[in-house]
């Protein structure tokens, strides 16, 4: 009848006839029939069942970490009676273990007069007051007795442990019957090992270190004792060399396996560890704690990934300690401040995903310039500062996971510094220079993963690797390049997992996946070098060098004359 | 006819919602340091303008934006929120935007207006 009005709303329209006009005129003023209320209950009554909640959203800053830490300096306490109070010690020990044994009973042959009166004269001169159980036990807890206890049981265990031949005849007429010259004719002996029963049992070693201020100390840090649950993760143990006691020098643990572990070059008492939570622990020997004295935080600024290489690169005023995660980050730190690494890099190589570095080594004297070794198996080199800071070159060439790396650092008159070895899982170990992408040599005598290898730092030829089959092998290059001049397989046949040779180039470390540390010595003819060991050895690198030629790393090398 | 579209189930984009936020912020605190006279301006600030963008948007939407700005001091701040809506159609973007010395939360909700 009418037209439709256009309306915004839907409407319910009544129809009733009686009205039809005064509704169209309601209808076009907008005023409309329906009720408003029904329809919006209905409607929402709908919409009601499709409500839920939603994730809740949660911000967080987190607080600044307060970091304090104090160094304290002492001047030396002039002491007036040391000595008194030592021999008070002293006295107060042995008396109480006569009391335990025997009691003042004092039985002579004198007469019993003479012996009464001597005994009472005794008693009255010699005899001090008696303390009482509650002073004694006052004693043995303070500070300055348990110090010199400490210090004392450390001389008497040397002491008692020294088994030195006393017999010994200088002019040699008893060697006579012996064979020949025992000792120079073999290249590589056992001399010792160290096994600690309590903290280094189950436990595989994963660094060792040699002291370059006391030749005699040795480290090694150990990883996880799974069967000992409740004891620490980390262990670290200072072995003595020279004296014949058979427990480490110091205990030191930490909550987390330490991977590595070094002395603090240029701090005679500081030992660092990397450990496998990514934080760096220092360890001091001056204070009483095995745990460490100072660490850093476990945050992104710093490493997150396990430490598997902790170097302190530079001199004695300037150093700085260099620790790489197997994220690739590399952190340069100052020994005094833990607390944050002064600068951090990532190795990232190419501009794509960054480096897993294993293991990494500086080259003699250079504090900028060092090579790593990867997880994927190539290696590179790497510069801390300069324009090309970061990754630089890449090697490749190892099929396996390089797990040792060593720079060659014997000084001489020629240099060979640019020269490394690598080791890895693929069962050879392999010779470099910083100069060639590709390996010089490859060493391919082993029959199962290759764990270390370490130049000698006296002679320019000579390194020593280990592999997994228990052998640890002495390689001279100016006798043989294809075979080892020396080998020995360790008792028990365990993996060998790390080796060191001490500063003097005689001794060689392995540490076991037994938790035991083996010291080899390396007799004279093996070890010492001679002044035209150096120019042999550039005989040689021309020769491999020149064979390399071809690209055949396999192929048969001719030995030099 | 009206200025929304019937019929279409809108629901909210939050990838879209950040970027506007995002921008805002930039332009509004983006290299200034902490400064506690004028921190209010640009709370204010920031609130209005985000707003308006996202209205600009002509979404059958309605919107609630929030601003925090703290100073870095070295204390440490935690917020959470939720809501109980319309999955469907509703939804939330919150944003964190911080500096060398503040740090910057802006929260906008978004509830669709049934038809």
């Amino acid at each position: 009848m009418g037209e439709t009005p256009t309306s915004n709303f839907v409407l319910i329209i009544k129809h009733d006839t009686e009205n039809i006009e005064c509704q169209q005129r309601n209808i076009t003023e907008n005023s409309a029939i329906y009720s408003p209320s029904r329809f919006w209950a209905c409607f929402l009554r709908c919409k009601m069942q499709r409500l839920g909640a939603s994730k809740i959203v949660q911000i967080d800053f987190m607080p600044k970490e307060q970091v304090t830490y104090s160094k304290e300096t002492q001047t030396p306490v002039a002491s007036d009676q040391p000595e008194g109070k030592e021999l008070f010690y002293l006295y107060l020990i042995i008396n109480m273990d006569i009391q335990l044994n025997s009691g003042f009973t004092h039985e002579t042959n004198l007469e019993e007069e003479n012996a009464q009166e001597a005994e009472e004269g005794k008693k009255n001169h010699n005899q001090p007051r008696e303390l009482t159980n509650e002073e004694k036990e006052q004693i043995i807890h303070s500070e300055d007795f348990l110090f010199f206890f400490d210090q004392s049981i450390r001389v008497m265990e040397r002491v008692l442990a020294e088994d030195t031949d006393i017999f010994f005849d200088y002019s040699g007429r008893d060697m006579e019957d012996k064979e020949g010259d025992m000792q120079a004719g073999s290249n590589l002996s056992f001399n010792r090992h160290f096994y600690d029963e309590h903290w280094s049992k189950h436990r595989v070693v994963t660094s060792l270190d040699w002291s370059p201020q006391y030749p005699e100390l040795l480290v090694a840090s150990y990883n996880t004792n799974e069967d000992a649950p409740h004891e620490p993760d980390g262990v670290v143990l200072v072995w003595n060399m020279k004296y014949k006691k058979t427990t480490p020098e110091y205990i030191f643990h930490c909550q987390s396996s330490v991977m590595s572990v070094g002395f603090a070059q240029f701090h005679p008492n500081l030992v660092i560890g990397g450990t496998y939570s990514g934080q760096i622990a220092l360890w001091d020997n001056r204070s009483h704690r095995r745990t460490p004295v100072q660490r850093t935080p476990l945050s992104a600024t710093a490493h997150t990934h396990p430490v598997y290489c902790v170097n302190v690169v530079g001199t004695q005023n300037a150093n700085n300690l260099i620790t790489v995660s197997t994220d690739g980050k590399m952190c340069s730190w100052s020994l005094d401040m833990l607390s944050q690494p002064q600068e951090s890099m990532e190795l990232i190589y190419n501009k794509s995903k960054p480096v897993a570095v294993t293991c990494m080594a500086f080259p003699a004297s250079d504090v900028n310039n060092y090579v790593v070794g990867s997880e994927e198996g190539t290696v590179y080199t790497a510069s801390r500062h300069g324009s090309k800071a970061g990754i630089g070159e890449m090697f490749d060439g190892h099929q396996g996971p390089v797990t040792g790396i060593s720079c060659h650092n014997a000084v001489g008159p020629v240099d060979f510094s640019h020269l490394f070895t690598t080791s890895s899982f693929d069962w050879t170990v392999k010779l470099w220079s910083t100069k060639h992408n590709k390996p010089l040599y490859s060493f391919e005598d082993n029959a199962d993963y290759v764990y270390d290898v370490m130049w000698s730092p006296v002679h320019p030829a000579l390194f020593a690797t280990v592999d997994g089959n228990g052998r640890l092998d002495l390689w001279n290059l100016n006798n043989y390049t294809e075979v080892p001049s020396a080998s020995v397989t360790v008792e028990g046949g365990c993996a060998l997992n790390r080796v060191r040779w001490a500063s003097g180039g005689r001794e060689v470390a392995v540490g076991d996946s037994e938790g035991r540390v083996w010291i080899y010595d390396v007799g004279e003819q093996l070890a010492v070098s001679h002044t035209d060991d150096w120019s042999k050895f550039a005989r040689t690198l021309m020769e491999i060098r020149a064979n390399r030629g071809d690209g055949e790393e396999e192929g048969a090398l001719e030995l030099p004359a | 006819m009206e200025e929304f579209h019937s019929g279409d189930e809108v629901s909210f984009s939050p990838d879209e919602a950040s970027n506007v936020v995002k921008e805002c912020i930039e332009g509004i605190i983006g290299g200034v340091d902490y400064s506690q006279n004028k921190v209010n301006q640009w709370t204010a600030s920031i609130v209005e303008h985000t707003l308006t963008q996202l209205v600009k948007q002509g979404k059958p939407f309605k919107y609630i934006v929030n601003c925090a700005v703290m100073q870095k001091s070295g204390a440490g701040l935690h917020t959470a929120n939720s809501c109980y809506w319309d999955t469907t159609t509703d939804g939330s973007c919150t944003v964190r935007w911080e500096n060398r010395t503040m740090y910057c939360v802006v929260s906008v909700f978004a509830v669709a207006i049934a038809l």
